[in-house]
Protein backbone atom coordinates (compact mmCIF):
# COMPACT_ATOMS: atom_id res chain seq x y z
CA UNK A 1 0.00 0.00 0.00
CA UNK A 2 2.86 2.33 1.05
CA UNK A 3 6.05 2.48 -0.18
CA UNK A 4 8.57 4.96 0.52
CA UNK A 5 12.33 4.94 -0.84
CA UNK A 6 14.92 6.86 0.24
CA UNK A 7 12.62 9.77 1.38
CA UNK A 8 14.16 12.26 2.93
CA UNK A 9 12.25 15.70 4.16
CA UNK A 10 14.12 18.86 4.84
CA UNK A 11 13.37 22.58 6.00
CA UNK A 12 15.05 25.65 5.85
CA UNK A 13 18.32 23.84 4.07
CA UNK A 14 19.32 22.52 7.35
CA UNK A 15 16.78 21.03 9.28
CA UNK A 16 16.05 17.37 8.52
CA UNK A 17 12.41 16.11 9.07
CA UNK A 18 13.05 12.85 7.61
CA UNK A 19 16.03 11.28 6.36
CA UNK A 20 16.20 8.76 4.00
CA UNK A 21 13.61 6.86 4.95
CA UNK A 22 12.71 3.39 3.45
CA UNK A 23 9.56 1.79 4.54
CA UNK A 24 6.60 -0.25 3.46
CA UNK A 25 3.48 -0.73 4.84
CA UNK A 26 1.34 -3.92 2.85
CA UNK A 27 -2.44 -3.32 2.54
CA UNK A 28 -4.81 -4.11 5.19
CA UNK A 29 -2.19 -3.28 7.82
CA UNK A 30 -2.08 -1.45 11.11
CA UNK A 31 0.93 0.70 11.64
CA UNK A 32 1.63 2.75 15.04
CA UNK A 33 4.40 5.26 14.37
CA UNK A 34 6.39 6.81 17.03
CA UNK A 35 8.63 8.19 18.44
CA UNK A 36 9.76 11.41 20.63
CA UNK A 37 8.50 14.67 19.68
CA UNK A 38 10.06 16.53 16.11
CA UNK A 39 10.82 12.80 15.26
CA UNK A 40 9.18 13.55 11.89
CA UNK A 41 5.54 11.89 12.89
CA UNK A 42 4.00 14.32 11.41
CA UNK A 43 5.93 15.48 8.44
CA UNK A 44 5.78 11.40 7.09
CA UNK A 45 1.48 12.12 7.64
CA UNK A 46 2.03 15.30 5.54
CA UNK A 47 3.52 13.48 2.90
CA UNK A 48 0.73 10.52 2.68
CA UNK A 49 -1.39 13.20 2.58
CA UNK A 50 0.23 14.93 0.02
CA UNK A 51 0.48 18.33 1.53
CA UNK A 52 4.07 17.96 1.15
CA UNK A 53 6.06 16.00 -1.32
CA UNK A 54 9.69 14.93 -0.57
CA UNK A 55 13.17 16.68 -1.53
CA UNK A 56 14.22 13.46 -2.50
CA UNK A 57 13.92 9.96 -2.37
CA UNK A 58 10.20 8.19 -4.00
CA UNK A 59 6.90 7.89 -1.68
CA UNK A 60 4.15 5.67 -3.42
CA UNK A 61 0.84 4.61 -2.36
CA UNK A 62 -1.36 1.88 -4.45
CA UNK A 63 1.22 1.91 -6.79
CA UNK A 64 0.96 6.32 -7.69
CA UNK A 65 4.40 7.98 -6.97
CA UNK A 66 2.96 10.99 -4.88
CA UNK A 67 5.83 13.63 -6.18
CA UNK A 68 4.11 13.41 -9.79
CA UNK A 69 0.10 13.55 -9.68
CA UNK A 70 -1.25 16.63 -11.36
CA UNK A 71 -3.87 18.84 -9.22
CA UNK A 72 -6.61 16.62 -10.41
CA UNK A 73 -5.11 13.51 -9.72
CA UNK A 74 -4.18 14.65 -6.13
CA UNK A 75 -7.62 15.87 -5.70
CA UNK A 76 -8.75 12.10 -6.92
CA UNK A 77 -6.30 10.92 -5.04
CA UNK A 78 -6.89 12.46 -1.40
CA UNK A 79 -10.91 11.28 -1.92
CA UNK A 80 -9.73 7.80 -0.85
CA UNK A 81 -7.36 8.70 2.47
CA UNK A 82 -9.21 9.34 5.32
CA UNK A 83 -7.65 11.75 8.03
CA UNK A 84 -7.87 12.24 11.86
CA UNK A 85 -6.16 14.91 13.66
CA UNK A 86 -5.69 15.69 17.31
CA UNK A 87 -7.38 18.71 17.55
CA UNK A 88 -10.48 16.66 15.21
CA UNK A 89 -10.74 20.12 13.01
CA UNK A 90 -14.55 19.72 12.92
CA UNK A 91 -16.33 23.23 11.92
CA UNK A 92 -17.90 25.34 14.81
CA UNK A 93 -20.75 26.42 13.36
CA UNK A 94 -21.98 23.23 11.76
CA UNK A 95 -23.88 20.31 13.67
CA UNK A 96 -22.25 17.11 13.97
CA UNK A 97 -24.51 16.32 11.05
CA UNK A 98 -23.48 18.91 8.68
CA UNK A 99 -19.90 18.28 9.58
CA UNK A 100 -19.92 14.44 8.43
CA UNK A 101 -22.36 15.66 5.27
CA UNK A 102 -19.49 18.42 4.67
CA UNK A 103 -17.72 16.17 2.75
CA UNK A 104 -19.30 14.60 0.01
CA UNK A 105 -21.32 17.82 -0.04
CA UNK A 106 -18.08 20.06 -1.37
CA UNK A 107 -17.11 16.80 -3.26
CA UNK A 108 -20.63 17.20 -4.96
CA UNK A 109 -22.22 13.94 -3.95
CA UNK A 110 -26.03 13.60 -4.37
CA UNK A 111 -27.93 14.15 -1.52
CA UNK A 112 -30.52 10.41 -0.35
CA UNK A 113 -26.30 8.79 -0.90
CA UNK A 114 -24.74 11.02 0.93
CA UNK A 115 -27.75 11.28 3.66
CA UNK A 116 -27.66 7.61 3.90
CA UNK A 117 -24.01 7.21 3.93
CA UNK A 118 -24.10 10.01 6.19
CA UNK A 119 -26.19 8.15 8.92
CA UNK A 120 -24.45 5.33 8.44
CA UNK A 121 -20.98 6.56 9.48
CA UNK A 122 -22.52 7.90 12.61
CA UNK A 123 -24.52 5.21 13.83
CA UNK A 124 -21.24 3.25 13.18
CA UNK A 125 -19.32 5.66 15.72
CA UNK A 126 -22.37 5.67 17.87
CA UNK A 127 -23.74 9.12 17.94
CA UNK A 128 -26.69 9.08 15.85
CA UNK A 129 -28.32 10.57 18.16
CA UNK A 130 -26.36 13.69 18.65
CA UNK A 131 -26.04 14.65 14.92
CA UNK A 132 -28.06 17.99 15.48
CA UNK A 133 -25.40 18.97 18.46
CA UNK A 134 -22.90 21.33 17.72
CA UNK A 135 -18.96 19.64 18.11
CA UNK A 136 -18.13 22.15 20.91
CA UNK A 137 -20.91 20.73 23.00
CA UNK A 138 -19.33 17.58 22.74
CA UNK A 139 -16.92 16.10 24.65
CA UNK A 140 -13.28 15.45 23.32
CA UNK A 141 -13.81 11.72 22.87
CA UNK A 142 -17.34 12.58 21.52
CA UNK A 143 -15.96 14.84 19.15
CA UNK A 144 -13.27 12.79 17.87
CA UNK A 145 -15.36 9.88 17.44
CA UNK A 146 -17.10 12.44 14.87
CA UNK A 147 -13.77 13.56 13.18
CA UNK A 148 -13.75 9.80 12.53
CA UNK A 149 -17.19 9.65 11.38
CA UNK A 150 -16.20 12.15 8.66
CA UNK A 151 -12.83 10.40 7.55
CA UNK A 152 -14.78 7.40 6.94
CA UNK A 153 -17.66 8.45 4.82
CA UNK A 154 -16.30 8.10 1.70
CA UNK A 155 -14.62 4.41 2.44
CA UNK A 156 -11.31 5.37 2.16
CA UNK A 157 -8.88 2.95 1.21
CA UNK A 158 -6.08 4.62 3.52
CA UNK A 159 -6.85 6.65 6.88
CA UNK A 160 -4.17 8.86 8.12
CA UNK A 161 -4.64 9.67 11.84
CA UNK A 162 -1.89 12.26 13.74
CA UNK A 163 -2.31 11.76 17.16
CA UNK A 164 -5.91 11.01 17.59
CA UNK A 165 -6.01 10.53 21.28
CA UNK A 166 -3.28 13.44 22.60
CA UNK A 167 -6.27 15.29 23.88
CA UNK A 168 -7.64 11.96 25.32
CA UNK A 169 -8.18 10.60 28.68
CA UNK A 170 -6.84 6.55 28.47
CA UNK A 171 -9.88 4.92 28.56
CA UNK A 172 -11.60 7.14 25.83
CA UNK A 173 -8.42 6.36 23.71
CA UNK A 174 -8.68 2.87 23.50
CA UNK A 175 -11.98 3.24 22.85
CA UNK A 176 -11.01 5.69 20.29
CA UNK A 177 -8.07 2.99 19.24
CA UNK A 178 -10.47 0.40 19.04
CA UNK A 179 -12.93 2.00 16.27
CA UNK A 180 -9.41 2.06 14.32
CA UNK A 181 -9.24 -1.43 14.60
CA UNK A 182 -12.51 -1.59 13.12
CA UNK A 183 -12.23 0.37 10.78
CA UNK A 184 -8.68 -2.05 9.90
CA UNK A 185 -10.62 -5.03 10.17
CA UNK A 186 -13.31 -4.17 7.11
CA UNK A 187 -9.49 -4.37 5.70
CA UNK A 188 -8.54 -0.33 5.30
CA UNK A 189 -5.11 0.24 5.70
CA UNK A 190 -4.60 2.51 9.01
CA UNK A 191 -1.47 4.75 9.94
CA UNK A 192 -1.53 6.43 13.78
CA UNK A 193 0.87 8.74 14.81
CA UNK A 194 1.13 8.61 18.54
CA UNK A 195 3.78 8.88 21.51
CA UNK A 196 1.12 7.24 23.90
CA UNK A 197 3.56 3.59 24.59
CA UNK A 198 0.86 2.36 26.82
CA UNK A 199 -1.91 2.62 24.16
CA UNK A 200 0.52 0.81 20.82
CA UNK A 201 1.48 -2.50 24.23
CA UNK A 202 -2.72 -2.33 24.62
CA UNK A 203 -2.99 -3.02 20.90
CA UNK A 204 -0.06 -4.32 19.99
CA UNK A 205 0.56 -3.69 16.28
CA UNK A 206 3.34 -3.39 13.56
CA UNK A 207 5.25 -0.44 15.57
CA UNK A 208 7.60 1.94 13.75
CA UNK A 209 9.95 3.80 15.32
CA UNK A 210 11.21 6.95 14.32
CA UNK A 211 13.75 9.27 15.80
CA UNK A 212 15.56 12.19 13.87
CA UNK A 213 13.69 11.55 11.20
CA UNK A 214 15.31 7.69 10.63
CA UNK A 215 13.66 4.46 11.59
CA UNK A 216 15.29 2.98 14.44
CA UNK A 217 12.48 -0.08 15.11
CA UNK A 218 10.44 -1.54 13.10
CA UNK A 219 8.55 -4.49 14.00
CA UNK B 1 -25.56 22.56 -11.26
CA UNK B 2 -24.83 20.76 -8.18
CA UNK B 3 -21.64 23.18 -7.85
CA UNK B 4 -23.40 26.60 -8.78
CA UNK B 5 -26.17 25.47 -6.12
CA UNK B 6 -23.50 24.57 -3.45
CA UNK B 7 -21.66 27.80 -4.87
CA UNK B 8 -25.26 30.02 -4.05
CA UNK B 9 -25.60 28.59 -0.88
CA UNK B 10 -22.39 28.87 0.36
CA UNK B 11 -22.07 32.29 -0.82
CA UNK B 12 -25.75 34.36 0.72
CA UNK B 13 -24.78 32.29 3.71
CA UNK B 14 -21.51 33.51 3.73
CA UNK B 15 -23.15 37.33 3.16
CA UNK B 16 -25.53 37.04 5.72
CA UNK B 17 -22.88 35.93 8.26
CA UNK B 18 -21.13 38.57 7.94
CA UNK B 19 -23.46 41.38 7.11
CA UNK B 20 -22.09 43.86 8.31
CA UNK B 21 -18.79 43.74 5.89
CA UNK B 22 -21.07 43.02 3.54
CA UNK B 23 -22.62 45.72 3.62
CA UNK B 24 -19.40 47.90 3.29
CA UNK B 25 -18.78 46.96 0.00
CA UNK B 26 -22.09 46.35 -1.27
CA UNK B 27 -22.17 50.66 -0.35
CA UNK B 28 -19.19 50.85 -1.44
CA UNK B 29 -20.01 49.59 -4.93
CA UNK B 30 -23.30 51.39 -4.49
CA UNK B 31 -21.79 54.64 -3.89
CA UNK B 32 -19.00 54.09 -6.70
CA UNK B 33 -21.76 53.29 -9.45
CA UNK B 34 -24.22 55.78 -7.79
CA UNK B 35 -21.33 58.46 -8.80
CA UNK B 36 -20.69 57.33 -12.57
CA UNK B 37 -23.82 56.87 -13.31
CA UNK B 38 -25.19 60.19 -11.56
CA UNK B 39 -22.98 62.24 -13.72
CA UNK B 40 -24.01 60.42 -16.83
CA UNK B 41 -27.32 61.25 -16.30
CA UNK B 42 -26.77 64.65 -15.66
CA UNK B 43 -24.73 64.92 -18.37
CA UNK B 44 -27.01 62.96 -20.39
CA UNK B 45 -30.11 65.25 -19.52
CA UNK B 46 -27.78 68.24 -20.46
CA UNK B 47 -26.75 67.33 -23.94
CA UNK B 48 -30.84 66.66 -24.45
CA UNK B 49 -31.48 70.20 -23.21
CA UNK B 50 -28.47 71.76 -25.06
CA UNK B 51 -29.92 69.93 -28.53
CA UNK B 52 -33.39 71.74 -27.22
CA UNK B 53 -32.06 75.00 -26.62
CA UNK B 54 -30.17 74.95 -30.44
CA UNK B 55 -32.96 74.21 -31.97
CA UNK B 56 -34.67 76.98 -30.25
CA UNK B 57 -31.94 79.36 -30.39
CA UNK B 58 -32.36 83.14 -31.03
CA UNK B 59 -30.21 85.41 -32.75
CA UNK B 60 -31.07 89.32 -31.76
CA UNK B 61 -30.36 92.06 -34.13
CA UNK B 62 -30.60 95.39 -32.09
CA UNK B 63 -31.14 98.62 -34.11
CA UNK B 64 -29.70 101.93 -33.10
CA UNK B 65 -33.05 104.42 -32.77
CA UNK B 66 -31.90 106.89 -35.35
CA UNK B 67 -31.74 103.71 -38.03
CA UNK B 68 -33.01 104.65 -41.45
CA UNK B 69 -35.22 103.08 -43.60
CA UNK B 70 -33.10 102.37 -46.24
CA UNK B 71 -30.40 100.81 -43.26
CA UNK B 72 -33.22 99.17 -41.95
CA UNK B 73 -34.51 97.29 -45.01
CA UNK B 74 -30.40 96.31 -45.92
CA UNK B 75 -30.41 94.56 -42.29
CA UNK B 76 -33.44 92.56 -43.40
CA UNK B 77 -31.92 91.96 -46.80
CA UNK B 78 -28.60 90.20 -45.22
CA UNK B 79 -30.95 87.73 -43.18
CA UNK B 80 -33.20 86.95 -46.07
CA UNK B 81 -30.02 86.36 -48.01
CA UNK B 82 -29.07 83.38 -45.43
CA UNK B 83 -32.11 81.49 -45.41
CA UNK B 84 -29.69 78.14 -44.95
CA UNK B 85 -29.38 79.59 -41.31
CA UNK B 86 -32.33 81.78 -40.75
CA UNK B 87 -35.63 79.81 -39.77
CA UNK B 88 -37.73 82.72 -39.41
CA UNK B 89 -37.38 86.50 -38.84
CA UNK B 90 -39.64 89.11 -37.03
CA UNK B 91 -39.39 92.76 -36.37
CA UNK B 92 -39.98 94.68 -33.32
CA UNK B 93 -40.41 98.25 -32.95
CA UNK B 94 -39.21 100.12 -29.97
CA UNK B 95 -43.26 100.32 -29.10
CA UNK B 96 -43.05 96.82 -29.82
CA UNK B 97 -40.46 95.80 -27.40
CA UNK B 98 -41.90 98.40 -24.50
CA UNK B 99 -45.08 95.91 -25.13
CA UNK B 100 -43.41 93.12 -24.80
CA UNK B 101 -41.68 93.88 -21.93
CA UNK B 102 -44.76 94.91 -19.79
CA UNK B 103 -46.73 91.65 -20.52
CA UNK B 104 -43.55 89.87 -20.11
CA UNK B 105 -42.63 91.52 -16.53
CA UNK B 106 -46.30 93.16 -15.69
CA UNK B 107 -44.72 94.04 -12.13
CA UNK B 108 -42.59 96.19 -13.60
CA UNK B 109 -44.51 97.91 -16.03
CA UNK B 110 -45.41 100.32 -13.61
CA UNK B 111 -41.74 101.49 -14.11
CA UNK B 112 -41.28 101.17 -17.51
CA UNK B 113 -44.72 104.06 -17.63
CA UNK B 114 -42.46 106.29 -15.59
CA UNK B 115 -40.25 106.85 -18.00
CA UNK B 116 -39.82 109.98 -20.02
CA UNK B 117 -38.80 108.17 -23.30
CA UNK B 118 -38.90 104.46 -24.03
CA UNK B 119 -35.61 103.07 -23.91
CA UNK B 120 -35.77 99.79 -25.47
CA UNK B 121 -34.26 99.61 -28.84
CA UNK B 122 -36.05 98.00 -31.74
CA UNK B 123 -34.97 94.70 -32.94
CA UNK B 124 -34.67 91.92 -35.39
CA UNK B 125 -35.70 88.98 -33.58
CA UNK B 126 -34.04 85.69 -35.56
CA UNK B 127 -35.03 81.96 -34.77
CA UNK B 128 -32.34 79.94 -36.45
CA UNK B 129 -32.58 76.78 -37.77
CA UNK B 130 -31.41 74.00 -35.48
CA UNK B 131 -28.89 72.15 -37.40
CA UNK B 132 -27.13 75.48 -38.26
CA UNK B 133 -27.44 77.37 -35.41
CA UNK B 134 -24.33 75.83 -33.40
CA UNK B 135 -22.84 76.09 -36.48
CA UNK B 136 -19.66 78.55 -38.28
CA UNK B 137 -22.55 79.72 -40.64
CA UNK B 138 -24.28 81.55 -37.71
CA UNK B 139 -21.00 83.13 -36.38
CA UNK B 140 -20.26 84.67 -39.95
CA UNK B 141 -24.25 85.68 -40.26
CA UNK B 142 -23.78 87.68 -36.66
CA UNK B 143 -19.77 89.02 -37.55
CA UNK B 144 -21.58 90.17 -40.74
CA UNK B 145 -24.68 92.16 -38.85
CA UNK B 146 -22.14 93.88 -36.25
CA UNK B 147 -20.47 95.31 -39.40
CA UNK B 148 -23.43 96.40 -40.66
CA UNK B 149 -24.74 100.16 -40.35
CA UNK B 150 -27.91 100.83 -37.80
CA UNK B 151 -26.83 97.61 -35.66
CA UNK B 152 -25.72 98.18 -31.89
CA UNK B 153 -25.92 95.10 -30.48
CA UNK B 154 -25.85 91.14 -31.88
CA UNK B 155 -26.60 88.84 -29.81
CA UNK B 156 -26.95 85.46 -29.90
CA UNK B 157 -27.41 82.30 -27.36
CA UNK B 158 -23.91 80.32 -29.20
CA UNK B 159 -22.08 81.35 -26.39
CA UNK B 160 -24.52 79.70 -23.18
CA UNK B 161 -25.12 76.84 -25.39
CA UNK B 162 -21.17 76.28 -26.36
CA UNK B 163 -20.75 77.02 -22.12
CA UNK B 164 -23.39 74.06 -21.40
CA UNK B 165 -21.93 71.95 -23.72
CA UNK B 166 -18.58 72.16 -21.93
CA UNK B 167 -20.70 71.67 -18.64
CA UNK B 168 -21.84 68.38 -20.07
CA UNK B 169 -18.67 67.66 -21.18
CA UNK B 170 -17.52 68.14 -17.49
CA UNK B 171 -20.00 65.86 -16.56
CA UNK B 172 -18.55 62.87 -18.43
CA UNK B 173 -15.76 63.17 -17.71
CA UNK B 174 -16.05 63.36 -14.44
CA UNK B 175 -18.24 60.39 -14.21
CA UNK B 176 -15.68 58.39 -16.01
CA UNK B 177 -12.44 59.88 -14.10
CA UNK B 178 -14.21 59.98 -10.71
CA UNK B 179 -16.52 56.30 -11.18
CA UNK B 180 -13.32 55.09 -12.31
CA UNK B 181 -11.44 55.92 -8.61
CA UNK B 182 -14.59 54.98 -6.93
CA UNK B 183 -14.73 51.49 -8.68
CA UNK B 184 -10.73 50.92 -7.74
CA UNK B 185 -11.70 51.58 -4.45
CA UNK B 186 -14.68 49.28 -4.53
CA UNK B 187 -12.82 46.40 -5.77
CA UNK B 188 -10.43 46.61 -3.03
CA UNK B 189 -13.24 46.79 -0.34
CA UNK B 190 -14.51 43.73 -2.13
CA UNK B 191 -11.37 41.92 -2.30
CA UNK B 192 -10.55 42.79 1.83
CA UNK B 193 -14.10 41.85 2.71
CA UNK B 194 -14.26 38.71 0.77
CA UNK B 195 -10.65 37.96 2.20
CA UNK B 196 -12.12 38.43 5.26
CA UNK B 197 -14.46 35.59 5.29
CA UNK B 198 -12.38 33.65 3.71
CA UNK B 199 -9.73 34.15 6.89
CA UNK B 200 -13.08 33.67 9.21
CA UNK B 201 -13.30 29.72 7.11
CA UNK B 202 -9.69 28.40 6.64
CA UNK B 203 -10.26 25.87 8.66
CA UNK B 204 -13.01 24.78 6.14
CA UNK B 205 -11.09 25.79 3.35
CA UNK B 206 -8.19 23.55 4.57
CA UNK B 207 -10.73 20.59 5.27
CA UNK B 208 -11.98 20.74 1.91
CA UNK B 209 -8.71 20.62 0.25
CA UNK B 210 -7.67 17.38 2.18
CA UNK B 211 -10.50 16.10 0.92
CA UNK B 212 -10.00 16.64 -2.15
CA UNK B 213 -12.73 18.82 -2.94
CA UNK B 214 -12.62 20.60 -6.51
CA UNK B 215 -11.27 24.14 -6.83
CA UNK B 216 -14.92 25.28 -8.20
CA UNK B 217 -16.33 23.80 -4.63
CA UNK B 218 -13.28 25.63 -2.78
CA UNK B 219 -13.01 29.10 -5.12
CA UNK B 220 -16.34 29.22 -6.48
CA UNK B 221 -18.21 30.63 -3.22
CA UNK B 222 -16.53 33.59 -2.28
CA UNK B 223 -16.33 34.64 -5.81
CA UNK B 224 -19.45 34.48 -6.36
CA UNK B 225 -19.99 36.15 -2.61
CA UNK B 226 -18.44 38.86 -4.32
CA UNK B 227 -20.58 39.05 -7.17
CA UNK B 228 -23.55 39.45 -5.30
CA UNK B 229 -22.23 42.41 -3.44
CA UNK B 230 -21.71 43.87 -6.60
CA UNK B 231 -25.09 43.03 -8.45
CA UNK B 232 -26.91 44.33 -5.24
CA UNK B 233 -24.45 47.23 -4.81
CA UNK B 234 -25.57 48.41 -8.18
CA UNK B 235 -29.24 47.56 -7.93
CA UNK B 236 -29.05 50.29 -4.59
CA UNK B 237 -27.17 52.51 -7.07
CA UNK B 238 -29.76 52.38 -9.55
CA UNK B 239 -32.35 52.55 -7.21
CA UNK B 240 -30.94 55.95 -5.37
CA UNK B 241 -30.95 57.07 -9.10
CA UNK B 242 -33.90 56.65 -9.98
CA UNK B 243 -35.43 58.59 -6.88
CA UNK B 244 -33.40 61.25 -7.82
CA UNK B 245 -34.62 61.31 -11.49
CA UNK B 246 -38.40 61.50 -9.66
CA UNK B 247 -37.34 63.82 -7.47
CA UNK B 248 -35.98 65.97 -9.43
CA UNK B 249 -39.16 65.82 -11.76
CA UNK B 250 -41.80 66.77 -9.45
CA UNK B 251 -40.04 69.31 -7.72
CA UNK B 252 -37.34 70.18 -9.95
CA UNK B 253 -39.93 72.33 -12.36
CA UNK B 254 -40.56 74.99 -9.15
CA UNK B 255 -37.03 75.80 -8.96
CA UNK B 256 -35.98 76.35 -12.83
CA UNK B 257 -39.60 77.58 -13.56
CA UNK B 258 -39.65 78.38 -17.09
CA UNK B 259 -35.80 78.19 -17.84
CA UNK B 260 -36.09 73.79 -18.84
CA UNK B 261 -38.43 71.64 -18.44
CA UNK B 262 -37.22 69.35 -15.83
CA UNK B 263 -40.68 67.57 -15.47
CA UNK B 264 -39.19 65.46 -18.78
CA UNK B 265 -35.91 64.89 -17.16
CA UNK B 266 -34.61 61.02 -18.66
CA UNK B 267 -32.98 58.49 -16.80
CA UNK B 268 -30.25 56.01 -18.48
CA UNK B 269 -31.06 53.68 -21.12
CA UNK B 270 -31.93 50.27 -19.80
CA UNK B 271 -29.16 48.97 -22.06
CA UNK B 272 -26.97 51.23 -19.83
CA UNK B 273 -28.66 50.67 -16.61
CA UNK B 274 -27.99 46.71 -17.23
CA UNK B 275 -24.86 47.23 -18.53
CA UNK B 276 -23.99 49.00 -15.04
CA UNK B 277 -25.63 46.29 -13.00
CA UNK B 278 -23.10 43.93 -15.00
CA UNK B 279 -20.53 46.20 -14.20
CA UNK B 280 -21.52 46.35 -10.31
CA UNK B 281 -21.17 42.58 -10.75
CA UNK B 282 -18.09 42.58 -12.25
CA UNK B 283 -16.62 44.62 -9.93
CA UNK B 284 -17.42 41.93 -7.25
CA UNK B 285 -16.56 39.58 -8.94
CA UNK B 286 -13.19 40.84 -9.58
CA UNK B 287 -12.87 41.59 -5.95
CA UNK B 288 -14.35 37.97 -5.37
CA UNK B 289 -11.35 36.22 -7.38
CA UNK B 290 -8.69 38.47 -6.27
CA UNK B 291 -9.58 37.77 -2.57
CA UNK B 292 -10.20 33.74 -3.41
CA UNK B 293 -7.30 33.41 -5.00
CA UNK B 294 -5.80 33.30 -1.84
CA UNK B 295 -7.76 29.61 -1.08
CA UNK B 296 -5.22 27.44 -2.68
N1 LIG C 1 6.55 23.68 8.45
C1 LIG C 1 7.76 23.43 9.04
N2 LIG C 1 8.75 24.34 8.89
C2 LIG C 1 9.96 24.12 9.47
N3 LIG C 1 10.27 23.04 10.17
C3 LIG C 1 9.31 22.12 10.37
C4 LIG C 1 8.02 22.27 9.81
N4 LIG C 1 7.27 21.20 10.15
C5 LIG C 1 8.08 20.42 10.89
N5 LIG C 1 9.30 20.95 11.02
C6 LIG C 1 10.45 20.34 11.72
O1 LIG C 1 10.58 19.02 11.29
C7 LIG C 1 10.88 18.17 12.35
C8 LIG C 1 9.86 17.05 12.46
O2 LIG C 1 8.61 17.61 12.83
P1 LIG C 1 7.30 16.75 12.99
O3 LIG C 1 6.18 17.69 13.24
O4 LIG C 1 7.18 15.84 11.86
O5 LIG C 1 7.60 15.93 14.32
P2 LIG C 1 6.63 14.98 15.14
O6 LIG C 1 7.30 13.68 15.18
O7 LIG C 1 5.27 15.03 14.57
O8 LIG C 1 6.65 15.66 16.57
P3 LIG C 1 5.47 15.73 17.65
O9 LIG C 1 5.45 14.43 18.33
O10 LIG C 1 5.90 16.84 18.55
O11 LIG C 1 4.19 16.04 16.92
C9 LIG C 1 10.95 19.04 13.60
O12 LIG C 1 12.30 19.31 13.87
C10 LIG C 1 10.20 20.27 13.20
O13 LIG C 1 10.75 21.39 13.87
MG1 LIG D 1 3.37 15.70 15.24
Amino acid sequence: MIEAHGVSKLYNRSVYALRDLTLTVEKGDFVFLTGPSGAGKSTLLRLLLREEVPNKGTLKVAGRDLARLTTRQVQAYRRGVGFVFQDFKLIPRMTVLENVAFVPRVLGAGSPQMQRRTFQVLKWVGLQHRMHAFPLELSGGEQQRIAIARALINDPVLVLADEPTGNLDPDLSLEIMNLFREINARGTTVVVATHDRELIRQVGRHTITLAHGRIVENE
Amino acid sequence: MRALRYCFDEATASLWRGRGASLLSILTIAIALFVLSGFLVVAANLERQIAQWSDAAELSVYLADDISQDQRLAVDRILAGHDSVVAAREYLSKADALRRFKRDFPDLAGTADGLSSNPFPASFEVRLRGAQSGGDAADRLAAELRQTLGVVDVRYDRQWIQRLSGVAVFCRVTAYVLGGILVGAAVLTVTSVVRLALYGRQDEIKIMELVGAPIGYIRGPFVLEGTLQGGIGAGLALAALWGGVLLVRTRGPQLLEGLADLSTTTFLPPSLAALLVAGGMLVGCVGGFIAARTAR
